[in-house]
């Protein structure tokens, strides 16, 4: 039985998810703009610092005040994809990659409330963060199976340093 | 040696002391003639996180920076095993560049001048 995830000779990505899942990210999906927009503290991870030092607060200001929007518009770009195409058998390369990049994001999301660390116990079923905890699981999965997929593509011998 | 064009955007903080010669250059901005000791690297580096498949941050070093498969899996091995690693170099506008990227990409990269 061939991968849920592989990538079709005519370049699109083929993607076998049952409507359930399907459902379950496009009401994901809508979900984190507005989370981003209200800077929720589950997308803190979303926002990362490029200065850390105590003496780089101007710095890391200017960063922010230069990067924000563009990270904010580039994640619910990702986002609108994922919803608009949430039930497609098929995906374009650039699709795909949004799929990617929302799958990313909500990882980061959950993760972050979920407080997910290393060595972390799995919440026990009557956890009421168990459901959760198993939706994160999931996105991880998919995730994994669309690295494969990508990975494949690169060369494994990389390409001349400054190029796109 | 060799001169380079480098904007030099008025609101930045200096880098350092480091004495230049500018000779004007229109509206492409300047030629910088810099004090290459005094100009310290800028290191990019991407720290550990819970969150993020090893396999993926593989993928985004090949994919970001060009690296064969070896070396981006070992980049990505030292940030999971040592706690943080350099996976770039050089002034502080590619830097950025280079931050805002991993950043888009949902890594955790921070900056810091070389000592």
């Amino acid at each position: 039985m061939s991968s849920p995830i592989r990538r079709r000779r005519d370049g699109r990505y083929v993607i076998r998810l049952d409507d359930n899942a399907r459902q379950v990210l496009a009401d994901l999906g809508q979900q984190l703009p507005g989370a981003m927009e209200a800077r929720d503290p589950m997308v803190r991870r979303l926002f990362p610092p490029a200065y850390t030092g105590s003496d780089q607060t101007g710095a890391e200001q200017e960063y922010r005040d230069l990067v924000d929007n563009a990270l904010l518009n580039h994640h619910t770009r990702s986002f609108e994809i994922l919803v608009a195409t949430a039930h497609a058998d098929t995906l374009s390369a650039d699709e795909f990659a949004a799929w990617l990049d929302a799958i990313g994001s909500l990882r980061l999301a959950l993760g972050t409330r979920l407080d997910v660390h290393e060595d972390m116990e799995v919440p026990a079923p009557e956890d009421p963060m168990a459901a959760e905890y198993g939706l994160f699981t999931f996105l991880g999965e998919l995730q994994y199976m669309m690295v494969e997929v990508l990975a494949s593509e690169l060369p494994d011998e990389g390409r001349p340093e400054g190029t796109l | 040696m060799t001169t380079r064009a480098a904007t030099q955007p008025a609101d930045r903080e200096p880098v350092g002391v480091m004495p230049v010669e500018t000779v004007p250059m229109g509206d492409l901005g300047t030629i910088v003639d810099e004090d290459l000791a005094t100009d310290k690297p800028w290191l990019v580096i991407v720290w550990n996180d819970p969150i993020n498949l090893m396999s993926y941050v593989t993928f985004v070093l090949q994919k970001l920076f060009g690296y064969s498969k070896e070396k981006a899996t070992a980049m990505m091995l030292d940030v999971h095993h040592k706690g943080r690693a350099v996976v770039s170099s050089g002034t502080r506008e590619r830097a950025e560049l280079d931050i805002y990227r991993l950043h888009e990409h949902g890594l955790w990269a921070t900056m810091e001048q070389s000592s």
